[in-house]
């Protein structure tokens, strides 16, 4: 049996980790606070880029009346054969089933659609390497002056084809809206025929689902065209819920729905606008901009849900901690009692020998 | 200029990606179309439109801690124009002391080496106009500042 000298030294330990775990807690709540701060401050965007969008499809025919043509290519949608997959994961562990959710998702998704070839970006270092001990890395071609790095034959039906660490960590709008140029270039270009994005999507702290949402081709602007989503357990959301009140969050989002109503206003008023420019130079400047607000949406919610996440799992940590401390501190105890129990019995039985 | 009472003001927005930056009260904004400047005062007939790299320009601006006249260095934008309303969506926007002007020569530089390594593709062209017009944007309104 162990000693009693152990066992505190055992103890001294637990309190350690508890104590790192508790601040990680803490810091979590605190970045989850300024998370939730921008998903808010970035809606009013989406929402009148969508909405404005949204009108001038009703207003214009997608059709060109004289020639016929689309007006964008993004609006044509073609066989699904080969499919981009963007992957939304966390930069850091420590943050409970966060990553294995979300690369779970994409597998499945992957292995839902036989016969088709995927390419996969992944936002976030955790899903990177993950997917990449899975899938093979698409290889180029060294590019030349005259001609640009070319795609070499592919190596599986799933391959990596980029990989975008560090966006999450400061995420700023410039690399994103890159990112939206880059795929939207592969889908004129017809590499791609589909863009769907994995991502764990964050309503409030318990509201919280993984979901792969289609991006292009454009359906309808303004939904989300949900094509698979996981819910999490009633058990999980209370356990996020009880870290939630401890660490001071409030558990609904706050009340946005006024300037909401608003941004969705934007560019829908019941009056004949003028347009500036010809509807597809409007279009051709607005997709683009759209498609990357799907983007950093997702990537900010995806941003918050894994602090959300962290919190969450540090918290359970913690109580992990308490409670082995408890379960320790109780055999010192008894252990401690025994030797004096022994020691009385010793010198009792001691004297009565003699 | 209109005399200025509290009926005929424009209600200005300015919002970004990442957050909605100005909202105030103005009598007129300037606004860098993109296929030239104007200038919106009240009652203007609805419209939409694209904006270029430029500045966009508020005047006789009212509000709390607002500056009367103020200027924000835009590179893409989209603008809806209502008899009462203008919100103007913009990838970025810079007040003229926020503008870094060695980095603005740099992007400048960049374009001009675009420009000529663009040979015969037309979208590289496209590109690398578009960088030129926003450093040289930017730079023109940090000179006009100095």
């Amino acid at each position: 049996m162990a000693n009693v000298l152990d066992l505190r030294r055992r103890i001294r330990s637990v309190k350690n980790t508890r104590q790192i775990t508790k601040a990680m807690k803490m810091v979590s709540a605190a970045r989850l606070r300024r998370a939730q701060d921008r998903m808010a401050a970035a809606r009013p965007y989406a929402r009148m880029i969508a909405s404005v969008l949204e009108s001038l499809t009703r207003r214009i025919e997608i059709f060109d009346p004289e020639t016929g043509n689309l007006r964008h290519p993004l609006f044509a949608a073609r066989e699904e054969k080969r499919v981009l997959l963007i992957v939304v994961s966390g930069d850091r562990g420590f943050a409970g089933a966060f990553n294995a959710n979300i690369v779970k998702a994409a597998v499945n998704f992957i292995d839902g659609g036989k016969g088709k070839q995927f390419d996969i970006e992944s936002v976030g270092r955790k899903g990177r390497d993950l997917l990449r001990r899975r899938y093979p890395e698409a290889r180029f071609s060294q590019g030349t002056d005259e001609q640009p790095a070319a795609r070499q034959e592919r190596r599986g039906p799933v391959e990596l084809t980029g990989d975008h660490p560090g966006m999450l960590v400061k995420l700023e709008v410039d690399p994103v809206f890159e990112l939206a140029q880059n795929i939207i270039a592969r889908y004129i270009h017809e590499e791609i025929d589909a863009a769907y994005i994995v991502y764990n999507e964050f309503k409030s702290v318990i509201a919280q689902r993984v979901v792969v949402e289609k991006v292009l081709p454009l359906g309808k602007i303004g939904g989300q065209e949900v094509a698979g989503a996981t819910e999490p357990s009633l058990e999980e959301r209370e356990r996020a819920a009880q870290a939630a009140l401890t660490a001071g969050i409030p558990l609904e989002e706050a009340d946005t729905k006024e300037a909401d109503e608003e941004a969705r206003k934007f560019g829908t008023a019941n009056v004949d606008y003028i347009y500036e420019q010809p509807p597809e130079e409007l279009f051709n400047a607005l997709i683009p901009q759209y498609v990357a607000s799907i983007l950093y949406h997702a990537m900010t919610e995806s941003v918050a849900a894994e602090h959300a996440a962290r919190m969450t799992a540090m918290d359970s940590a913690t109580n992990n901690a308490s409670d082995m401390i408890d379960a320790y501190t109780l055999e010192m105890n008894r252990v401690r009692q025994a030797a004096i129990t022994k020691e009385i019995i010793e010198i009792v039985s001691g004297a009565a020998a003699v | 200029m209109a005399e200025s009472t509290t009926t005929n003001e424009l209600r200005v927005r300015l919002v970004t990606p990442a957050r909605t930056l100005v909202e105030a009260v103005a009598e007129a904004v300037e606004l860098p179309a993109k296929n030239g400047y104007m200038e919106v005062l009240y009652g203007h007939a609805p419209l939409l439109s694209e904006l270029g790299a430029g500045d966009v320009r508020m005047h006789g601006v009212r509000g709390e801690n607002q500056a009367a006249e103020q200027i924000f260095n835009v590179n893409w934008g989209f603008v809806e124009v209502l008899p009462d309303r203008v919100t103007i969506l913009a990838n970025d926007a810079l007040r003229p002391e926020e503008i870094d002007v060695n980095r603005a020569n740099q992007q400048l530089d960049r374009g001009l080496k675009q420009w000529n390594e663009a040979g015969e593709s037309e979208e590289a062209y496209d590109q690398a106009l578009a960088v030129i017009a926003e450093a040289e944007s930017k730079l023109a309104t940090a000179q006009e500042k100095a």
